[in-house]
């Protein structure tokens, strides 16, 4: 499988505090992984790290195979442009959806092909409704963020991501915001995009999503992948005790199966 | 008491008095022409400048913030052609004056509607590729725009006002106006009532236009999430 995104030696420090501390991994396209940890645990931040709006503080980040930024006198040094140019390449779809409020639903999707790839008034339009319709909300291409729901507003923030075409989608607790009753439709978005091939990066809370859409899943604890495998493995048959507990804590409490006679 | 009103006299002069409400309006509508992308750029250059900039961005801002405006005005009016020898008529010094002024104010209402704005709205735009530039034009000033207006409209109400002092420099404004006729008539009382009146209906004309403005912004409303 081609190799979309290599993480290699990753650290990330705020002053004193070392969130990252040293992450090696690899995505292959058309792979979903899924980033499990307590909070605290530095998921977010390597998220947040892989389309650098947190710049790493050391460590090497490739995406198709080319390695971001140059090195100079042993440090890697990252251009504004080179990083704006990157960033259009990687969807992120973050907690409190972040739609543009002045925008309608397309135009909030039409945005980024307009500014960033500057297409043509066609080619914005036909991108803006394509995805729209692709997360369900092609009637909605009129209503202002307000008028939806925080379901609805996440999927038009997924169509907004989808929109740039990107390489890789990057989800950073994308359903923690929303109402429970709202989280499938979300959930649900996001496993047709992992069934249609599309290369995903995802930090959740929601195991029964990771057990069933995940190729791979990682622990992360402390800022360092404790654990990983499939999510059989990790989430049914952890090795870890900290993958366990924190596990357990999830599971604690948990709705009985319907009785069949 | 017994004070006989003649408004009679007023109206002779009516044709003095519009002039001077003409000259009032040039003064205000110019200032706030060159002082409100004046004060979006000291806004800006407060913002985003390094270091070098910031810093006296800053001094000018506040300078212009904290004198008084008689003395800004007297000094562009009286000094200028002292010091650096260029002769300035009163419009110019009125206009040159009250866009320096006023950018000052604008800027800081510039600056706070700009730093209103949720983060997010940077993170998100950032997300799609959009650079500083991009995501300010698009993204950020047009909300921040949006809720400056009641701030721009209270600060374009007291620019119009504060420019009554160019009749001190001899500008034939509106109150300069009054003043003569009120001189030469010895009809004080109508003929400032009047020049008031004036200023009431401009000023309130002008607070419903943008009353309405502000409602028909609303309805592409904000999110409440957020």
């Amino acid at each position: 499988m081609k190799e979309v995104l290599r993480i290699e030696g990753l650290h990330k420090s705020f002053a004193e505090l070392e969130v990252l501390k040293g992450i090696d991994l690899s995505v292959d396209k058309g792979e979903t992984v899924v980033l499990l940890g307590a909070s605290g645990s530095g998921k977010s931040t390597l998220l947040r790290c892989v389309n650098f709006m947190e710049i790493p503080t050391s460590g090497r980040i490739h995406l198709e195979g080319k390695a971001i930024g140059s090195a100079r006198n042993g440090r890697i040094a990252y251009g504004e442009r080179e990083l704006t140019q990157l960033r259009s390449r990687v969807g992120m779809v973050f907690q409190h959806f972040n739609l543009f409020p002045h925008m309608t639903a397309l135009e909030n999707v039409m945005e980024g092909p307009r500014t960033v790839l500057k297409c043509d008034a066609s080619e914005c339009r036909r991108r803006g409704e394509k995805y729209l319709d692709k997360v369900g909300l092609g009637w909605k291409a009129d209503a202002y963020p307000a008028q939806l729901s925080g379901g609805q507003q996440q999927r038009i923030a997924i169509a907004r991501a989808l929109a740039m075409e990107p390489e890789i989608m990057l989800f950073d607790e994308a359903t923690s915001a929303l109402d429970p009753e709202l989280v499938g439709e979300v959930l649900e978005t996001m496993k047709e995009l992992a069934e249609e091939g599309m290369t995903m990066l995802i930090v959740t809370h929601e195991l029964g999503f990771a057990y069933t859409v995940a190729d791979k899943v990682l622990f992360l604890s402390e800022g360092s992948i404790l654990e990983q495998g499939t999510p059989a493995e990790v989430l049914t048959y952890p090795r870890q005790d900290a993958t366990k507990n924190f596990l357990r804590g999830h599971n604690m409490f948990r709705l009985p199966e319907p009785q069949i006679d | 008491m017994g004070y006989e009103w003649d408004f009679a006299v007023v109206f002779r002069n009516s044709d003095l008095l519009l002039l001077g409400l003409v000259n009032t309006l040039k003064v205000t509508g110019l200032a706030l022409l060159f002082g409100v992308p004046l004060g979006l750029l000291l806004a800006l250059l407060r913002l985003y400048g390094n270091r070098a900039v910031r810093l006296p961005v800053g001094f000018v801002i506040e300078f212009l913030r904290t004198t008084p405006p008689i003395a800004q005005l007297f000094w562009f009016f009286f000094a200028m052609p002292i010091l650096i020898g260029v002769e300035i008529d009163p419009f110019r010094a009125s206009v040159l004056t009250f866009s320096l002024q006023s950018s000052a104010f604008f800027a800081e209402v510039f600056r706070g509607g700009i730093q209103s704005i949720d983060s997010g709205q940077w993170e998100a735009a950032k997300a799609i590729g959009m650079n500083r530039n991009q995501t300010l034009g698009r993204i950020i000033l047009p909300q921040a725009v949006k809720r400056m207006i009641p701030a721009f409209l209270e600060r374009a109400i007291e620019l119009m006002k504060t420019t009554t002092l160019v009749s001190t420099i001899s500008y034939a404004d509106l109150l300069y106006q009054a003043n003569s006729i009120a001189q030469s008539t010895y009809r004080t009382i109508e003929v400032f009532t009047v020049a008031a009146a004036m200023y009431f209906v401009v000023i309130l004309a002008c607070s419903i236009a943008v009353r309405r403005l502000e409602i028909r912004l609303a309805r592409s409303g904000e999110t409440i999430v957020n």
